[in-house]
């Protein structure tokens, strides 16, 4: 929306009379008038994880049934679901699901519709400083509960030894729709694009000042009482609700790929485990997939992602094995090779001393065409709520990917924004006002905050070379891993369990 | 007897306008800020433009001394004694020297206004050092003379200033306009930058003072880190602050 127009619209609501009318004086002929907006009480823009969670979730409570839901998606929903679901053939987004985040889904009754043959739960995670090789094991068997918490929460703490669950989110995605096709009721408005968002005008027998009018590329006007954004980073929704969103760019690439091992892992496929090496370009991390297959994510340098996508399949699958073996300095000269990394690594290997058992096994492979690169940062818009306005996952914050958090914050965010158009319909509330939704911005805004302070440090803490910040870093890290206690409290705020 | 007719005869002529000179030993205050709608006022009065500027032509052979400037005031046809026009002596020759240059960088250094890449500010501030550098090389093996008689107590404001000024110059010949607080960081880290560098040109042997080049270059690349660093520092503390506010916020106080 063009600045000129987002002005024009703040001044139409700080003009808005104190005082309701529904005496009009003439005739008006606005165009609003003459094609009569479809009424939703729940429009949300964006048709990804976050936004699919909530429409699940407000569809398959009996208090939110009952609301009229809409949901645009610019994309083709068709795209959004798994076609290929053959076991050798993984997509390159995925994401990992916390306990909490599963618990959710369970309850909204999308994860009965997940091909579970393509989820791989992980139990264990060996986490280490590249420079100075200091390591952390994350295992719920090595973690010791508080020592003064009650047996009752110490029941609280997952029962499986599961850490996380690795699904493609694609995966996700389509066993939302599936949940969403079963509940039915939502209107679905795909490939069409939002085209514009005005605040509503007044007419002999409604009042929509207050209520968002979306215009869609097909022509089709809808009021929301309640507008969800849940249209990523770039929100238009966010831009049209006028809420500033601050952070910086890092300057970091993030590859992704799928790749696959010489085996099924050092525990096969009992144990699983998530491998991630802190470099000072950024953190690598192989996370596993079903059988032989894992999903790579590399934070580096915009240059060295380029020339990462540009390699050969032998010479990318050998820096991927570099990059979990070899010293900084010898990874950054096999940056600056055009080719033949394959060959550089065989002969820097055998003199770098690491024990293979606490490295992931070897990859032989790279899946075709599965190499891509997204610029990463960090955002945090002002807040999550205005008037009839609400914003969910990604619109809301954009974090570093290191540990895995982004997918699960949305899902949070689903859940509680859920809980509050629920509490809100039962006191009989109107659900677009800012009363009700107070209490989503209150519950989400500060967690959120917190991790994405907590992610923003460790880039920042990893993203020094040498000196002191090395020596402090890697004897904190060994301190946490020595204390079960302190271990077993990171773990479970990971997890999402209190 | 040549010698006194030529000493009584110069002393006829140089008498009044030393006087008047005198009266008004130097101009009225210079405008402390660049002007496109006022002709810079000269920096010295006529006599002892004429004075001074003689004697830097003695500057190779007898250095940044009271002789330079007494045989600058025979050049220009002054009895010696005119040199008393200068209470500081050989300093107001190192000043003119530096105030010399300063001016004169408007006239060696032009930029192309509408080429269609322009250079972008930190080459242009590389020009500008390099070429005021250059400018000293004729008196290079004198340099440090002029170095140690800035550095003497009394030497020193009138040393800071003049760099404050060059480093202005600078920044105003690069295009510079910014009006909030990096008008004073960029100023202060270019004199240090300038400052340093000269320092080690007088030390410098190199052919072309390439070194004097490379030790430039180094120096700035030091800024650009820094102002990274400064740049993030402030936006991460802007970004802290309004998200300790937005916190608030979400947990319902009115701010």
């Amino acid at each position: 929306m063009p600045p000129s127009t987002r002005l024009l619209l703040r001044c139409q609501r700080h003009a808005r009379p104190q005082y309701t009318t529904l005496v009009t004086v003439g005739k008006r002929g606005y165009a609003v008038a003459s094609t009569r907006p479809e009424i939703y009480d729940v429009v949300c823009v964006g048709g990804g994880p976050a936004g699919l969670s909530l429409l699940s979730a407000l569809r398959s409570s009996p208090i939110t049934s009952n609301l009229r839901i809409a949901l645009i998606e610019g994309q083709d929903l068709q795209r959004s679901r798994l076609h290929d679901a053959s076991p050798s053939s993984y997509s390159n987004r995925c994401s990992s699901l916390t306990p909490a985040s599963a618990a959710f889904l369970k309850d909204v009754g999308a994860w009965q519709h997940i091909d579970s043959s393509r989820i791989q739960p992980y139990h264990e995670m060996q986490v280490w400083d590249g420079v100075s090789g200091a390591r952390i094991s994350f295992d719920w068997d090595s973690a010791s509960a508080l020592p003064f918490s009650s047996p009752k929460q110490n029941a609280a703490s997952p029962a499986s030894s599961t850490i996380a669950y690795m699904t493609e989110n694609l995966n996700l995605t389509s066993a939302l729709l599936a949940r969403l096709d079963e509940l039915g009721g939502v209107s679905v408005y795909d490939k069409t694009r939002v085209e514009d968002i005005q605040l509503g005008e007044e007419t002999d027998n409604l009042d929509l000042r207050s209520w968002p009018l979306i215009t869609l590329s097909s022509g089709k006007t809808l009021a929301a009482r309640l507008l969800v954004g849940a249209d990523g980073a770039n929100s238009p929704v966010r831009t049209f609700a006028g809420i500033d969103s601050r952070g910086w760019d890092y300057e970091r690439h993030g590859v992704v790929a799928t790749v696959q091992l010489d085996g099924h892992g050092w525990g096969g496929d009992a144990v699983k485990t998530a491998y991630q090496r802190f470099l000072p370009t950024g953190p690598v991390a192989l996370l596993p997939l079903p059988g032989a297959f894992s999903t790579l994510v590399w934070s580096t340098l915009p240059q060295h992602a380029a020339h990462l996508k540009t390699l050969s399949p032998p010479d990318f699958t050998a820096m991927v094995n570099a990059a979990f073996r070899l010293s900084p300095t010898d990874l950054a000269y096999m940056h600056t090779l055009p080719s033949g990394q394959a060959s550089e690594l065989a002969w820097r290997e055998p003199h770098t001393p690491f024990d293979p058992q606490h490295i992931s096994q070897r990859i032989t492979d790279v899946q075709p065409n599965s190499t891509a690169s997204f610029p990463l940062k960090m955002r945090h818009a002002a807040t999550y709520t205005g008037e009839r306005v609400a914003l969910l996952g990604d619109a809301a914050h954009t974090i570093h990917p290191l540990a895995g958090q982004g997918l699960n914050q949305g899902q949070g965010d689903a859940a509680a924004l859920a809980a509050t158009i629920s509490t809100a319909v039962a006191a009989g509330m109107d659900i677009g006002s800012t009363l009700a939704l107070e209490s989503y911005n209150a519950e989400r805004y500060q967690a959120n905050n917190l991790l994405l302070g907590v992610v923003d440090k460790l880039h920042k803490l990893y993203s020094v070379g040498s000196g002191p910040v090395v020596w402090g870093r890697s004897w904190g890290l060994r301190a946490v891993d020595g204390v079960g206690v302190l271990k077993g409290f990171f773990m479970r705020r990971a997890a999402g369990v209190r | 007897m040549a010698a006194p007719t030529t000493s009584i005869r110069l002393t006829r002529t140089a008498l009044p306008t030393a006087s008047r000179a005198l009266a008004r030993p130097f101009p009225p205050a210079l405008r402390a800020y660049h002007s496109y709608e006022h002709d810079p006022t000269p920096p010295y009065p006529p006599t002892e433009t004429a004075i001074l500027s003689d004697a830097l032509t003695h500057l190779p052979t007898h250095g940044f001394t009271h002789e330079s400037l007494r045989l600058g005031a025979r050049d220009a046809g002054y009895l010696d004694v005119s040199t008393q026009l200068f209470p500081k002596g050989a300093f107001e020759l190192v000043r003119y020297h530096l105030v010399r240059e300063r001016l004169d960088l408007k006239e060696r250094v032009q930029f192309p206004d509408n080429g269609g890449k322009s250079l972008g500010m930190g080459s242009k501030i590389r020009t500008l050092v390099l070429e005021r550098l250059r400018a000293n090389e004729p008196v290079v093996h004198r340099l440090q003379e002029a170095l140690a008689l800035m550095s003497l107590a009394s030497n020193i404001p009138p040393s800071i200033a003049e760099l404050a000024r060059l480093s202005d110059e600078m920044w105003f010949l690069a295009g510079d306009t910014s009006v909030d607080t990096s008008w004073y960081t960029k100023r202060a880290s270019l004199s240090s930058v300038y400052a340093a560098t000269e320092v080690f040109m007088t030390q410098d042997k190199s052919a072309g003072f390439a070194e004097t080049e490379q030790f430039l270059d180094r120096r700035l690349a030091d800024l650009r880190t820094i102002g990274g660093a400064v740049g993030s520092v402030s936006q991460w503390v802007g970004y802290t602050g309004w998200s300790a506010i937005n916190v608030l916020r979400s947990k319902g106080m009115r701010m």
